[in-house]
């Protein structure tokens, strides 16, 4: 194949995606003259369905932004305000807040594995042509995701969209005989989520090497889920109301969803940049097991945020095993709030990587300005980053075939909400 | 023998057919009170539709479809025609006949799978079924009702 080619590979608008997505990639003599993804995101209008309403609204209303981790968006906005409202939900509701978000972690990382990204290393075009040849491991993975779920309900009365949260707590908690039964299921899984670590580490990737800023959340004891303050890999390390002062969001002609940047750079956010930057908040024995597998971390390789998802679940799966083990119902599980006037800031691990909100407040309690940074508009840039990289790694002279799919499987790793279609990249060439 | 019947949809106008056959099927006292058998509502249950089938021995899915026929067209979809449905209306690209294929790969299909799909005209949100709708699922349920 000649060098010097010229090819265009536009994807227009997806269908059937949650959010919209598209890339246009150009490359003439032999190098790459265009290369945009563009990403449209729904949480910019949620931002203006806010104004006017009144705080005990919002974590319903942030729920429905995203299908896959709802969670991340209630817990988000409950704690701002929580925070705002100086309210101490307690040690009953602060442990169960976590658990909640651990199903949310199981269930969408489960997702992302199985159906979206391991049918891309085994030369398939969706889950089932994987579960055709590999019908332990996807049955394995729907299991997880199913429990995922299962822990959700429990908390959210369901999965999708969960009621659950309340600013001051939970509307209900559970009874414990349902959370003896949902300990059970938790023990028994833990065999499956350490065998998912192994199989996805055996899963021959692409060799990548690149330099980037991870971001994420870093708490001084636990691996950071619902808490912690945000870190970067260069040593950053702030309060979650800093975050506007060192990150810069930024529109792009292309896109209408805003490019995050870091001190003028792309970062990456996720389950990878959790890693690089807690790995010595995980398990003694979770740690065992990366060096058992050669999981090397700080990782410069985004193909390996598919292990790292499959870590996290395990680490989720523990965390809700260890948070669950002397549960008893409180007398009450939320406590009351009274409102305050002023800004509500909060952040937490959303499975794609840091969420940021900030809510201002009036003296009645309604929401007189809202902003919501989700994870994935912050990788954004970072994705075309990788793309770029990636690509020149891979060789632009493979076939066009080859570079969409090679292109599919870096989108990929980084969990993008568009990723909801299993194969989305639709190929328009022209030369 | 264990009878599961799901009935997948939405709060959005005539999207709503598969949860009302269930909704009239629960509605009785007889079959609400029988052990083996489990009716459950779901909303775009995507690949975790698979581990819902799990340990049934007959399952019953009804899902609302648009193939062009007349509003409140009943259709039985046997498994050799599960194909030409996939990637139909799902909004998040893994609908109800993907997540049966992903099933069928599995070896994880129950026993016994009927899956009737129910036509609808249109799916607005914040409207009521259409009366095609709402005739079409009187009928179903009562056709359920007898065959379990």
């Amino acid at each position: 194949m000649s060098e010097s080619r010229n090819v265009s590979i536009r994807v227009p608008v997806l269908a059937r995606v949650e959010g919209e997505g598209a890339l246009d990639l150009v490359i003439e003599q032999g190098d790459i003259k265009e290369l945009r993804l563009r990403i449209f995101e729904p949480p910019r209008f949620f931002e203006k369905f806010l104004e006017g309403r009144h705080y005990a609204e919002v974590p319903d209303f942030v729920a429905r932004i995203c299908g896959i981790c709802p969670v991340a968006y209630q817990v988000t906005a409950a704690q701002a305000l929580e925070t705002l409202f100086e309210i101490d939900i307690g040690p009953w509701a602060r442990a169960m807040r976590r658990v909640f978000y651990c199903g949310e972690w199981i269930q969408s990382h489960s997702l992302h594995i199985h159906l979206l990204a391991a049918p891309d290393f085994f030369g398939c075009g969706n889950a089932i042509e994987l579960a055709q040849i590999a019908p332990e491991e996807v049955r394995r993975g729907l299991r997880l995701q199913a429990l995922g779920n299962e822990l959700m309900e429990l908390f959210g009365a369901r999965s999708v969209h969960p009621v659950g949260v309340r600013v001051g707590g939970f509307h209900a908690a559970p009874p414990p005989e349902r959370i003896h039964a949902m300990r059970e299921k938790l023990a028994a899984a833990l065999p499956e989520a350490e065998a998912l670590v192994r199989w996805t580490a055996g899963i021959a990737l692409p060799p990548d090497a690149q330099e980037f800023v991870s971001v994420a959340l870093r708490h001084p004891v636990d691996y950071a889920i619902e808490h912690g303050e945000i870190a970067a890999s260069d040593g950053l390390l702030i309060e979650a109301a800093a975050y506007p002062e060192h990150f810069v969001e930024h529109h792009e002609p292309h896109s209408t969803a805003l490019f995050s940047s870091y001190q003028g750079r792309p970062y990456l956010v996720g389950p990878l940049a959790r890693l690089n930057l807690n790995r010595d908040r995980l398990p003694d024995d979770v740690q065992a097991l990366l060096a058992e597998t050669g999981f090397a971390l700080p990782s410069g390789n985004v193909f390996q945020s598919m292990l790292a998802r499959a870590v996290e679940i395990l680490l989720a799966l523990r965390e809700a095993l260890r948070l669950l083990a002397d549960y008893h119902a409180p007398a009450s599980p939320w406590v009351d709030a009274t409102p305050r006037a002023g800004v509500a800031v909060g952040g937490t691990e959303a499975p794609r990587g840091l969420l940021w909100h900030r809510y201002e407040i009036d003296t009645d309690g309604l929401v007189r300005n809202a902003r919501i940074v989700p994870p994935t508009a912050q990788n954004q840039a970072r994705i075309e980053a990788d793309l770029r990289l990636s690509l020149l790694n891979f060789g632009l002279d493979h076939a066009d075939d080859a570079l969409r799919l090679h292109c599919e499987k870096v989108i990929r790793n980084y969990d993008p909400c568009i990723s909801c279609a299993t194969h989305f990249l639709r190929l328009n060439v022209s030369r | 023998m264990r009878v599961r019947i799901i009935g997948i949809g939405s709060p959005s106008g005539d999207d709503q057919a598969g949860w009302l056959v269930v909704d009239a099927l629960a509605a009785r006292a007889d079959l609400a009170q029988r052990p083996d058998l489990r009716i459950e509502k779901l909303d775009r249950p995507g690949a975790a539709l698979v581990e819902r089938l799990g340990d049934a021995d007959h399952a019953i899915l009804i899902d609302a479809v648009q193939s062009g026929a007349a509003p409140g067209t009943l259709h039985r979809l046997r498994e050799g025609e599960w194909a030409g449905w996939r990637g139909g209306l799902s909004s998040h690209g893994f609908g109800v006949f993907d997540a049966l294929a992903l099933a069928q790969a599995l070896q994880a299909l129950p026993p016994r799978l009927d899956v009737y799909g129910i036509e609808i005209a249109s799916a607005e949100p914040g409207t009521l079924p259409g009366a095609a709708v709402w005739t079409a699922v009187a009928r179903l349920a009562e056709v359920l009702q007898r065959g379990i």
